[in-house]
């Protein structure tokens, strides 16, 4: 299966590096096509966003990105390596890093623990360490909490710590997973709608979080509706359609597109600019 | 010593040696996740071995068994246990890897009548349905203990034993490595993308219950003397899960409680009653109606177990108390940092 590409794909500047590409990704589900060739480069450092109508395979695609779902055909990279199918764990220990739609918080955990879950390397994960190494254990376990309490106190669920994460609204779980997926300290960071369902003012929090997680060097590629949302925080765009990249750019490039309007921008330019 | 006594410290026995069952079947099903129904297969096989390893060559012994090396004690129970954990290894290799949970518990059960029937009509294993019997006591050569003097003796045995499995039990479950056990029991799809490779894990967690449940085993063998199908009849598998959801599934505390509630009070002390006139033996089919009256009763109104899983809280996990003191603790006043950027929303004024 091949895609067009309607406009030239985001090589930017010579120096452009990709952190994560995928080439010509397909997967259908009982022989309906959810993605139809998916071909896109995510930009090193920047945030980019992936928008597209509902059901136009965005979540298919991040679920196969990250590993979380084999795909049909295609390829993926990840900083030049080929990590096509490759299990969530691997990749995950690449250094990426997911979000999912619908929360999914680790219910029986605390808060903490949690993010301590995320926590890469551990020794104490290790039958041997545990009992014949426990000092090299606890420290480092020490080091793990000390620095997921930081986070937490960054994402404003610190009071939270020792809560049970079933317990969490829905809004606080968006932010567990985010400060979750940092607590990894990944290199690319892929967020499936992270702003759905939760008030304004926590949106412009979870933007300047993003745009932090940019200024720390993190890649971020974001699933997004709300496109004054992907204006102010995206660099680059994607757009997805019937499981297509339709086109890729920038918004205000985009919003020139005819294509791009007709499938997805036209009804919400005009909800937004009349509503 | 008189009978009272040979009673107490049989019922001794069994508390602490369901204690282990259960912390076994607990790294497995309450911290992991793995709904295994084969539970009992694992203790059976943890039984037969560690007897047919204590048995001298079965030549000339009127049964038949493998193995009959005249293994001392407890270097057979040892060597039980790891035979509980091949069982698991070849178990998870086949199913773990492929099958969802509700699959697998089925696969289990197909497998628990399946390892009953084999041991049960392939008498050149571990004589059939007669099972294995006259296996040597422990220490017997060394202490020559009379049968009152063994029983109090072998349950202290299993006291220590079970004190120490403990002792290594909740070393686990506190480490990282438990932490990341549960969370694959909460959701194996998290756990993936965080990095954790499931099958590995659930893999360590089936070893390391299985151990447990052929150490359990193997302590019954050596306790009465015989094993045989009658005693790990499929359904047995429940009386540990009883004991796991009346303690409380995912505590360790918990599996020692829910074992003197389930196997001291309600399946042993009720054969030690008194027969109901005009119906001998009618009391020994009551602990199966006690067990189910009693599990529906805890799942209704206190799900959670009698000692609930513990909430491990950051000062416990060795949060620094000054990390913890004084931070962060008014969530309305300053959440977090200054937001950097504005993003304008059209009716973003009214939550401000
Ligand atoms: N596990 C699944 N089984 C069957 N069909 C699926 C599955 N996951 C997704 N689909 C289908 O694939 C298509 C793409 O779904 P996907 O969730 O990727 O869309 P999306 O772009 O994320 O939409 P939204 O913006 O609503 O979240 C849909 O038609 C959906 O019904
Ligand atoms: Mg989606």
């Amino acid at each position: 299966m091949t895609t067009d590409r309607t406009t030239t794909p985001a090589t930017g500047p010579d120096e452009t590096r990709f952190a994560l590409s995928c080439d010509g990704i397909t997967k259908a589900f009982q022989g309906v096509r959810a993605v139809n060739g998916a071909t896109f480069d995510v930009p090193e450092g920047l945030v980019t966003a992936l928008i597209g109508p509902n059901g136009a395979g965005k979540t298919t695609v991040v679920n196969i990105l990250s590993g979380s779902m084999t795909c049909d055909s295609g390829t993926e990279h990840i900083g030049g390596t080929d990590v096509t199918n490759w299990p969530s764990y691997r990749i995950a220990r690449l250094g990426l890093m997911r979000t999912f739609q619908l929360s999914r918080e680790l219910g029986g955990l605390t808060v903490l623990e949690n993010l301590l879950v995320a926590a890469p390397d551990q020794a104490g994960e290790s039958m041997v360490n545990v009992f014949f190494r426990p000092s090299a254990v606890r420290r480092q376990e020490r080091e793990n909490v000390a620095r997921a309490l930081d986070i937490l106190e960054t994402y404003g669920l610190f009071h939270l710590r020792d809560n049970r994460a079933s317990d969490l609204s829905g809004g606080q779980k968006k932010l567990l997973e985010i400060s979750r997926a940092v607590m990894a300290s990944p290199k690319v960071l892929l967020l499936d709608e992270p702003m759905a369902g939760v008030n304004p003012a926590l949106i412009e929090r979870i933007g300047g979080y993003i745009l932090d997680l940019k200024a720390a060097g993190v890649t971020v590629l974001m699933i997004e509706h709300n496109l004054s949302v992907v204006e102010r925080i995206c660099d680059h765009v994607i757009v997805l359609a019937e499981g297509q990249t339709l086109a890729t750019g920038k918004l205000s490039d985009l919003r020139e597109n005819e294509e791009v309007v007709q499938a997805y921008l036209g009804e919400v330019i005009d909800a937004s600019t009349h509503g | 010593m008189s009978n009272i006594w040979y009673y107490v410290f049989t019922l001794v026995f069994f508390l602490f040696d369901y204690f282990i069952l259960a912390m076994g079947l607990n790294i497995q099903y309450g911290e992991t996740g793995i709904l295994n129904f084969a539970y009992i297969g694992f203790v059976a096989v943890g039984s037969y071995v560690t007897g047919a390893l204590a048995l001298p060559s079965s030549v000339g012994t009127g049964q038949h068994y493998i193995l009959g090396l005249g293994l001392p004690f407890p270097v057979n129970l040892i060597l039980g246990g790891l035979a509980s954990c091949g069982l698991a290894v070849v178990v998870a290799l086949i199913s773990l890897r492929r099958l969802r949970t509700d699959y697998l518990a089925m696969v289990l059960i197909s497998l628990s009548l399946v390892l009953y029937d084999i041991c049960n009509n392939f008498v050149p294993l571990f004589n059939g349905a007669d099972g294995l019997y006259n296996v040597p006591e422990p220490f017997a050569g060394v202490l020559k203990l009379t049968t009152n003097s063994f029983i109090p003796f072998f349950a202290a045995v299993t006291g220590v034993i079970a004190a120490l499995l403990w002792w290594v039990m909740s070393r686990i479950t506190r480490s990282p490595q438990g932490r990341t056990f549960r969370a694959i029991r909460d959701d194996e799809v998290v756990a993936a993308a965080l990095g954790k490779d499931v099958f590995r894990n659930q893999l360590k967690s089936m070893l390391i219950g299985s151990f447990y449940a052929g150490v359990g085993g193997g302590l019954i063998i050596q306790f009465s003397g015989s094993f045989n199908p009658t005693a790990w009849l499929p359904g047995e598998t429940f009386v540990v899960f009883a004991v796991l959801i009346v303690g409380g599934v995912g505590n360790n505390v918990g599996m020692l409680v829910g074992s003197l509630v389930v196997e001291t009070l309600l399946i042993h002390l009720p054969a030690f009653l008194p027969a109901i006139p005009g119906h001998p033996g009618l009391i020994e089919y009551f602990d199966s109606v006690l067990i189910g009256i009693l599990l529906m009763a805890m799942l209704w109104f206190r799900p959670q177990g009698i000692v609930p899983e513990r909430v491990r809280r950051a000062l416990s996990l060795g949060a620094p108390a000054n990390l913890v003191a004084g931070r962060g603790e008014a969530p309305g006043s300053a959440p977090g940092r200054p937001v950097p950027v504005e993003i304008a929303t059209a009716d973003a004024q009214g939550e401000k």
